[in-house]
């Protein structure tokens, strides 16, 4: 039996022979594809899209309406590119891929509308107020992916100009979830470190963009981002999705201070996890369990994930998914371009949810990423930021200890 | 022996005529008795090779069982083959009853490798191949064990061997089998006779005795010298016990005093069969009066 | 691979488990169930499936019906066949049959037998009662290194020889450890010739005794260390690198054609020396990574197929492999099977008489030849004759 693969000849998608020509086909990807579980459909696979990416680059197969359904119902959520043997970029692919492709076909006025709104920070919170307001006066449907009560005025709190570390706020999460950043910013104070926000300065990290194609408009608000940012403190993120893009900012822009910036980025529990110590004792409320659902983000892209259970210990019981990780079905800007597939990926993780449920006495599901947690909110679930949970078994005690 | 006594079968099968292959006797109504006017022969006798490193034995299929066991044992080894005394290594594999061992041996049909047979129309062929792994091409050797030689008769055979237990023995008491089964780690053998238990207990002596003091000390079970004798006939478990029978307990065979009807096969599955058995033995030459859908169990 | 003209019949999304019953250890379930979902299924029970191919986390059981599919475990608890307790299939003539029953013997002929290892030519399984295994009380996963790949091959014939059956015995060469090493870190000798896992379960006394002549036998025939798994997460990571091999190959060269043959097991070292013979004559990379306690070999012809004309150099060397397989009293697969690739082979293991018995069980299924036509069966009988190299489908088995 062969595993074979044949080399592009025309490159007509620019891909990377290399990259192309390191997948053997030996299907080991194919159990962590969440598209491929839930549709059983090899063109709805790694291993499939990537024999579809080498067949439109040799120029085999025909770009017809098929193929690129193919390469838009990826999630992007790189369960596979974890489970390769080979180490295939899958990554890098996709990307590329979609860049090539974006580049021909172009993408819908709509979707550049939107994605124009998350980087104007001030238009986005207009628009989420409009939002608030139609969605206190149930005018939007409950499965809208949004959060449950959107913030109806700006609660966000100012903050400090200087700061031991950045808290970068993004776009969407400073605008809907204003409550997160606090409880973050809560927790990290209380262990004597002092914040400062990123804020409107720094905006968007561009990861839809750039998971969309728009490589350009990505690359630019890599550069603003960066600019926005003093280049000498560690820059923590409380949301999976955007610490992966600026982690990625590295290989984005190909310089070196774009390395340095990345080499900077944590995941705000990869900090705290680092030293434990500091971390205050509970003091309030019960010992309460908690389910952890890992944002791909978080355990493929970062890789980082255990972090989030470390820091947890010392205030909740943690329970663990029985899925192996596979994604939930948000997948940034997919739950609103595939939502008959987002929400079929999502019927999967809600049945691991319940079947740990089941098991135990929790009732929280906790996630380090906005775009996860809104989109299991959406289907019935109480979803909080792991820090949340921290937060309120600490609240209190910096008081005392730092005087707030 | 080998190829000479191999052919010597062949020729003495031949192309025509009715014929039976005699083992043992020890289980000649099986599936019915052979038509009287059948030619009675005989299949080759004896160890053709033995290769303990390799855990494999050929065999003449006229061998009797004891002969084999006998040349196993010296090796501390043995074959997942089980019958009445004067069985022959043929006939048990084509009745095709496993041993009642068999979630510690396996099954008849996993110990059957290759089998040297002779076609209705009397010539050689072989089915499966030496090794104790093979998927090359199709499992004729599952369909020839327990097919009382409707298909093909089998002349020289390679069973896959098993390492002795370096210890048996037998319990019983009053239990639940299900209970025993949860207590021991893959026990041999459970029977249950609707009130007691007896178990078979086998493996590195320090294993066995442990889990026998846990049923003595669990559920009060003794030693005894050997398993519960089995009423002569087989069927399946309905759900209840029928008066004098014996559960095999994970197997589903109810070994009982009184002789059941076997159930019709399908309207699809008969097919299959008729095609099989015109196809291997258009004239039906080959152990007339045998019919292995006569057998309940 | 279809042949011309057939239609695709594709189970995967008949994924249902259908029923466990655990007292009576046996589950139902639909063809395109993943085998390694059965086994997270059953978490807690007890009890596991126990056919374990290294593919176990993308194949499925209808596939693994189909192909009489193996793994690592079949050494002690035996091949897919073994663990098939009934099953459901739809005949080539559109008629349902149930085959097999849920427990015991069958009555009348053994077509449950039959069909399994069918390669999809009997039938399609629909629904597969499958038997379940009990865990075992005890595991003691061994990792055992060597500078010479002879001297693990010896150790295997030795620990068989011995009167001893591992639940599992696989060997890896030094390129296969080089390539996954560094995405199993599983801790496997970088500069070792050949590492040998063996696996050893059942009741604690008889583990410990297993494990201590495992370990007098293969210093005895040369092992530089032997090291055993502290715990389940080690042991975890000891297999993942065993499973992942074939797919870490790509690390090396972007192609690779895996072979699966059986070959007697006192006969490892020679036969795979002969092996790496083959390939350094023919330009390529030989690297073996198996089943070696019930020797199914896997020999891995890795190559760069941009490069003009090495692909006859790719198929005469496999047939050579299999030719060297079959002359030491082996047979053409373990547990891949013969599809469209080994079809030509099968006349240099059957002569026509055997063919002709073989036919005569597909034609019994399916008279009218529609089913995955082509595949198993080579078309003409003729002794010894090698029909013109066929296509070679891509993708693989792992």
């Amino acid at each position: 039996m062969t595993a074979s693969s044949s080399p592009p000849t025309g490159g007509l998608l620019g891909l990377s022979d290399d990259a192309l020509t390191s997948c053997v086909f030996c299907g080991l990807c194919l159990a962590h594809c969440p598209t491929y579980r839930v549709t059983g459909d090899e063109r709805r696979s790694p291993r499939g899209r990537i024999a579809l990416m080498r067949a439109a680059d040799a120029g085999t197969t025909v770009r017809d309406a098929e193929w690129h359904e193919s390469m838009d119902t990826c999630l992007l959520c790189l369960g596979c590119q974890v489970a390769c043997p080979s180490a295939v970029p899958f990554n890098e692919l996709m990307h590329d891929t979609r860049a090539a492709v974006a580049g021909v076909r172009g993408v819908p006025l709509w979707l550049r509308l939107g994605f124009a709104v998350l980087v104007r920070p001030r238009l986005l919170r207009g628009t989420s107020r409009v939002l608030a307001l139609l969605q206190r006066l149930r005018l939007i449907p409950g499965r809208f992916p949004l959060p449950r009560r959107l913030p109806l005025r700006d609660a966000r709190s100012r903050g400090r100009t200087v700061g031991d570390v950045v808290l970068f706020t993004g776009c969407v999460m400073d605008a809907w979830q204003p409550e997160v950043h606090a409880a973050v910013e809560e927790v990290l104070e209380a262990c004597g470190t002092t914040v400062r926000r990123s804020g409107d300065a720094a905006g968007c990290c561009g990861a839809m963009h750039s998971h969309a194609g728009l490589e350009d408009a990505a690359r630019s608000l890599a550069e603003r981002v960066m600019a926005a940012i003093p280049a000498d403190v560690p820059v923590l993120v409380d949301s999976a999705g955007c610490g992966a893009a600026l982690r990625d900012y590295g290989s984005l822009l190909g310089t070196p201070e774009a390395a340095a910036f990345s080499d900077r980025v944590r995941d705000v529990h990869e900090w705290l996890a680092a030293d434990i110590e500091r971390m205050p004792a509970a003091t309030v409320g019960e010992r309460s369990t908690v389910v952890v659902q890992d944002p791909c983000h978080l355990r493929h892209a970062q890789g980082k994930h255990a972090s989030v259970r470390s820091v947890l210990a010392p205030y909740a019981e943690t329970v663990e998914l029985d899925d192996d990780g596979l994604c939930c079905g948000a997948g940034g800007a997919f739950s609103v371009l595939q939502p008959g597939l987002s929400a079929a990926v999502r019927s999967r993780k809600t049945a691991s949810i319940r079947r740990a449920m089941a098991t135990t006495d929790a009732v929280v599901v906790v996630s380090a990423n906005p775009g996860c947690a809104i989109h299991l909110a959406t289907a019935g679930h109480v979803v909080r930021h792991p820090l949340e949970v921290v937060a309120e078994r600490i609240r209190g005690t910096q008081e005392d200890a730092h005087g707030r | 022996m080998g190829v000479s006594r191999l052919e010597d079968f062949r020729e003495e099968v031949g192309p025509s005529g009715p014929v039976c292959v005699r083992g043992g006797g020890t289980r000649w109504l099986v599936g019915g008795p052979p038509d009287g006017d059948s030619r009675q022969v005989r299949a080759p006798s004896g160890i053709v090779a033995f290769d303990p490193a390799e855990m494999t034995v050929e065999v003449g299929a006229g061998t009797p069982l004891a002969e084999l066991s006998g040349a196993l044992a010296e090796h501390r080894q043995e074959a997942a083959l089980d019958g009445p005394p004067g069985s022959t290594v043929g006939g048990v594999l084509a009745v095709g009853r496993s041993s009642l061992r068999r979630i510690r041996v396996g099954s008849v049909g996993d110990a059957l490798l290759q089998a040297n047979c002779v076609g209705a129309d009397g010539s050689l062929f072989t089915a499966g191949g030496p090794t104790v792994k093979n998927v090359s091409g199709y499992d004729l050797c599952r369909l020839l064990v327990g097919s009382l030689g409707t298909l093909a008769l089998l002349g020289q055979v390679i069973l896959r061997t098993w390492p002795s237990p370096e210890r048996m023995l037998w319990m019983q008491g009053s239990a639940t089998p299900e209970a025993v089964r949860l207590l021991c780690y893959r026990p041999s053998s459970v029977l249950w006779d609707g009130r007691q238990v007896s178990v078979c207990l086998e493996g590195y002596a320090q294993d066995v005795e442990v889990e026998a003091a846990a049923l003595a000390s669990n559920f009060g079970f003794v030693e005894v010298a050997t398993g519960p004798v089995l009423p002569p006939h087989r069927s399946r478990w309905t759900g209840r016990l029928p008066e004098g029978g014996l559960l095999e307990v994970g197997t589903s065979v109810v070994h009982g005093p009184v002789e059941e009807p076997a159930p019709e096969p399908g309207p699809g599955v008969a097919a299959i069969v008729a095609r099989l058995r015109s196809g291997f033995d258009r004239e039906g030459r080959l152990n007339p009066g045998r019919d292995p859908y006569r057998v309940a169990a | 691979m279809p042949s011309d003209g057939s239609v695709v019949i594709s189970t995967t999304r008949m994924n249902r488990i259908l029923e466990v019953d655990v007292e009576r250890r046996i589950a139902w379930v639909e063809p395109g169930v993943i085998n390694l979902e059965l086994t997270r299924h059953l978490a807690g029970t007890g009890l596991h499936f126990a056919p374990d191919p290294s593919s176990q986390s993308a194949c499925t059981i209808g596939g693994n019906v189909g192909t009489n599919a193996g793994g690592p475990h079949c050494l002690l608890y035996g091949v897919t066949s073994v663990h098939v307790a009934a099953v459901e299939v739809v005949l080539p003539d559109g008629d349902v049959v149930v085959l097999g029953e849920e427990e015991g013997d069958a009555v009348g002929y053994d077509l449950r037998g039959a069909f399994v290892g069918g390669e999809g030519t009997l039938g399609i399984a629909t629904r597969i009662a499958v038997r379940l295994t009990p865990d075992p009380p005890d595991v003691r996963t061994m990792l055992l290194d060597f500078m010479t790949i002879e001297e693990a091959a010896d150790t295997v014939s030795a620990v068989i020889a011995a009167g001893m059956v591992p639940s599992a015995l696989e060997l890896m060469d030094q390129q296969v450890v080089q390539a996954v090493e560094p995405f199993a870190n599983a801790g496997y000798s970088l500069d070792a010739a050949a590492v040998l896992i063996v696996e050893l379960d059942g009741l604690p006394a008889g583990v410990a005794q297993e494990a201590e002549a495992v370990e007098l036998l293969a210093l005895q025939n040369g092992a530089r260390s032997v090291r055993v798994a502290a715990d389940e997460e080690e042991r975890a990571r000891i297999w993942k690198g065993r499973k992942a091999a074939f797919g870490a190959i790509a690390t090396i060269k972007p192609a690779y054609y895996l072979h699966d043959t059986v070959i007697p097991r006192t006969r490892l070292a020679e036969v795979i020396s002969g092996v790496n013979a083959i390939a350094e004559r023919h330009g390529l990379i030989g690297m073996n990574v198996f089943h070696a306690g019930d020797g199914n070999l896997h020999p891995l012809l890795v190559f760069d197929d941009r490069e003009p004309g090495i692909m006859d150099h790719v198929y005469a060397a496999g047939e050579e492999i299999v030719r060297l397989s079959l002359e030491v009293g082996g047979v053409l697969s373990g547990e891949h099977g013969i599809g469209l690739e080994k079809r030509r082979f099968m006349p240099l293991l059957f002569s026509p008489e055997d063919l002709a018995a073989q036919r005569l069980l597909r034609d019994a299924f399916d008279p009218e030849g529609v089913s995955n036509p082509d595949k198993v069966l080579p078309d003409g009988p003729s002794c010894g004759e090698i029909q013109d190299l066929p296509e070679v489908p891509e993708g693989t088995w792992v």
